[in-house]
């Protein structure tokens, strides 16, 4: 027995010897990268001392906040609010923690999963993501919070009541984008057609995009674009109010099917099965000059101006947008909406810093920021709206800044439990639908009788 | 007195010897069997529990015995990720084979250009993943206008196919690719397994008279069936696993793949981090854990037939 202890031990010390000499093998690269790792944590580690210090004592000694995010580099807006922020708060350090945006909610989940977390503050894409989180109860409920510093919700045009669950919101948004349609002036020119206006039913957007469709090889044009998206088409329903995309009957998407596969057949818009397999991006469809209208969320608006100055797209710089197509009967403005939102892990090691953090975010002060850098806060109103139009780079004509004026907003994916399931039946019918694998009966039959099983189950 | 003293004195050093000899093996293995215990055996061992557990990562776990078993044979995604499977390992595995072997016969006569022709054959295998299924996709575009709907229109007076974007060419785009990606590797290893053979025994042949095919067939496939069965498990174990070929291939821009591309990974997948159902996952994961361990103990037993030869 005792041998075998002892064997025991020895075999450990010489596991740890050989993994430490793996460790001096290792690249330079990767050497740094774990050193870094390290002292990221001796940091937190040392600053959460600190923090359990700041509750007891004043409130002006260094903390540092994670923050989990994606994509620093593409997004314009995260080191101004932190730069806003910090210069009101000295004592404050932020440091972001880029998840990448593929699988951010997924990675998200995993990295809250039991108590391994130390981020303070984390950001929300989506509401299917939101759910996932709130039933495994990783997210602190704000409620007294926000009654606490009185706050008022209804500055966020009544989107936080659209992901309060169970009479508890976990979440506070702070970017509500909306969808719109951008068009390229350029193509209209060129076709002699009239620019979109503000107010146009669907039917008159179809027949506007085969207006400027040329379909002779060599020099195609297309009307209209659709990214692969199901939200481009299925979406279009739902803008009457009428009908919910988690109700369980999507018989209301037909008549977008038929227009689109229609636009399809024609060559007014590009082939669904290329672009999915060529994964060819909406703005690189976009960019090319050669799409009339493309109906896309608002955070391409930013993407557009960044990426005209810097030259990268020459085939659409002369763009403008319009509010979004809208059913017959229906005021003009309905449109979709995706909010970005940051919530408070419980297991977060300075909530009261982050709480901080997270009012300046979704606040007023946050906001400006956020319309400086061409990027639509949830909270909006007028002077926010101008100063998204006076930037920089943004189309001059009054059509595009009223564009930003919305009368009725509706959540891309309405808080529901079965979210994420939903839309794996939603997401597989509407390919097969699009690349013509069934027919649009057979597609939203399938719909129906899956999501009710979903519902039901 | 002295004497016994000595000798238990011997003894001890003995075992002192004994015991440092164990010990400097157990230090060898350690290492890979510590990383084992840690990252391959304890979440089997978790997963084959939190099959008959509901759990969603965070909140306490629930017992609910067969559920998830009941639950997953009833959702037709699962069935259809059987299926797919089964319909790729069936296809892939004798296709990849014969090709893999048919290839090395050819590379492994004095040909012109030998190495050049054997390095084309592997370089699909160590090209990073990523980067030819985005070239392969191109070539296989279901435009009407792309380069093998071309071909095929032009040569073979065939109309233009879907490809990967239809549910019905799915699983046939994936195939051909996984056997063109994989084929390279198991032609390596019947290189080798080829060059093993003794050319006396081709000789004998020839002097008794046997043609081409019978030296083929008398001499190559029976000397190489240890190689063969080597090839035959790795095949299989890994169709059973495939997993990125599909995603890269059927996953499209919004990486979603369909009833008619699901493979039991993706699945598995897809219920533990998309969905947060942990148990059905791990249900799903048994059932792969059961299938292939089936696959590999008949292999295993086929082997001791070889043996015998």
């Amino acid at each position: 027995m005792k041998k075998r202890i002892l064997g025991s031990i020895l075999a450990a010390s010489m596991v740890a010897a050989s993994l430490a000499g793996c460790g001096g093998s290792k690249p330079a690269e990767t050497q740094a990268a774990a050193a870094g790792e390290t002292t990221a944590a001796a940091a937190t580690e040392a600053s959460t001392t600190e923090a359990a210090k700041t509750e007891a004592a004043s409130g002006d000694e260094a903390v540092t906040l994670k923050w989990a995010l994606w994509d620093i580099s593409s997004t314009s807006y995260y080191q101004p609010l932190i730069d806003a922020y910090t210069s009101k708060h000295p004592n404050v350090k932020i440091e972001m923690v880029d998840l990448g945006s593929t699988d951010y909610s997924t990675v998200l989940g995993t990295q809250l999963s039991g108590s391994g977390s130390d981020f303070d503050v984390v950001t929300i894409k989506d509401v299917p993501g939101y759910m996932t989180l709130v039933n495994k109860g990783v997210l602190e409920p704000l409620d007294e919070k926000i009654k606490a510093d009185g706050i008022d919700l209804g500055k966020y045009n009544g989107i936080t009541n659209q992901v309060t669950i169970n009479d508890k919101l976990y979440e506070l948004p702070f970017r509500s984008d909306i969808w719109v349609l951008y068009y390229n002036k350029d193509v209209f020119d060129k076709a002699g057609v009239a620019y979109p206006t503000n107010d146009m039913t669907w039917k008159q957007y179809d027949e506007l995009a085969r207006k400027i469709t040329n379909t002779t090889p060599g020099q195609e044009v297309y009307g209209a674009h659709y990214h692969t998206w199901r939200s481009t088409i299925q979406l279009d329903g739902i803008l009457d109010g009428k009908n919910t995309i988690v109700g369980g009957n999507y018989d209301f998407t037909k008549p977008y099917y038929e227009m689109v596969l229609n636009q399809q057949k024609d060559g007014v818009c590009m082939d669904y099965a290329t672009l999915k397999t060529q994964g060819l991006h909406y703005s690189d469809a976009f960019a090319q000059g050669n799409v009339g209208m493309l109906n896309m969320g608002s955070w391409f608006i930013s993407t557009l101006i960044n990426k005209i100055k810097s030259g990268e797209y020459t085939g659409c710089t002369n763009w403008g947008m319009v509010k979004y197509p809208h059913a017959e009967g229906v005021e003009a403005g309905s449109t979709l909406a995706t909010i970005t939102a940051l919530a408070l892990p419980t297991s977060a090691p300075h909530k009261d810093a982050a709480w901080d953090f997270i009012k300046f975010v979704t606040g007023e002060e946050g906001a400006e920021v956020l319309a400086k850098t061409g990027n639509i806060p949830a909270m909006t109103n007028e002077n926010i709206v101008s100063s998204i139009a006076s930037m920089d780079g943004f189309p001059k004509d009054d059509t595009s800044k009223d564009a930003l004026i919305t009368s009725h907003t509706y959540l891309e994916m309405p808080a529901n439990d079965k979210s994420s399931e939903i839309e794996t039946v939603l997401n597989e019918q509407h390919d097969l639908i699009m690349s013509e694998s069934t027919t649009i009966d057979d597609g939203v039959q399938a719909m129906n009788d899956g999501v009710q099983a979903i519902l039901q189950g | 007195m002295a004497n016994t003293q000595i000798l238990t004195e011997a003894e001890q050093n003995n075992r002192r010897r004994q015991r440092k000899r164990a010990l400097v093996a157990y230090s060898f293995i350690a290492p890979n069997f510590i990383g084992f215990a840690v990252f391959t055996f304890g979440p089997i061992i978790l997963a084959m529990i939190m099959a008959f557990m509901e759990w969603d990562g965070n909140n306490p776990m629930k017992f609910v015995g067969i559920q998830n078993f009941i639950n997953i044979f009833s959702d037709a995604r699962f069935i259809a990720s059987l299926k797919n499977t089964i319909v790729y390992a069936i296809f892939t595995v004798p296709l990849t084979l014969i090709i893999a072997l048919a290839l090395a016969i050819l590379l492994n006569q004095k040909v012109h250009g030998r190495n050049f022709f054997r390095t084309v054959t592997f370089f699909p295998y160590v090209a990073s993943l990523v980067a030819v299924a985005a070239v392969w996709n191109m070539l296989f575009t279901p435009a009407k206008g792309g380069i093998v709907n071309q071909i095929l229109l032009n040569v073979f007076h065939m109309p233009a196919m879907k490809w990967a974007a239809a549910p019905k060419t799915v699983m046939m785009t994936i195939i051909m690719f996984s056997i063109w990606k994989n084929m390279g590797y198991y032609m390596v290893i019947y290189l080798a397994g080829l060059q093993g053979i003794n050319g006396e025994l081709y000789e004998a042949a020839g002097l008794d008279g046997a043609n081409a095919w019978q030296r083929f067939r008398y001499v190559t496939v029976p000397q190489l069936k240890p190689t063969t069965f080597f090839v035959i498990i790795m095949l299989t174990i890994n169709c059973f696993k495939v997993y990125d070929i599909v995603y890269m291939l059927a996953g499209g821009s919004n990486g979603v793949i369909n009833k008619s591309a699901i493979v039991l990974v993706y699945y598995i997948y897809e219920e533990a981090f998309r969905n947060w159902k942990l148990g059905t996952s791990s249900a799903a994961s048994l059932i792969l854990f059961l299938i292939v361990l089936t696959i590999t103990l008949i292999q295993f037993r086929g082997e001791k037939n070889y043996a015998n030869d």
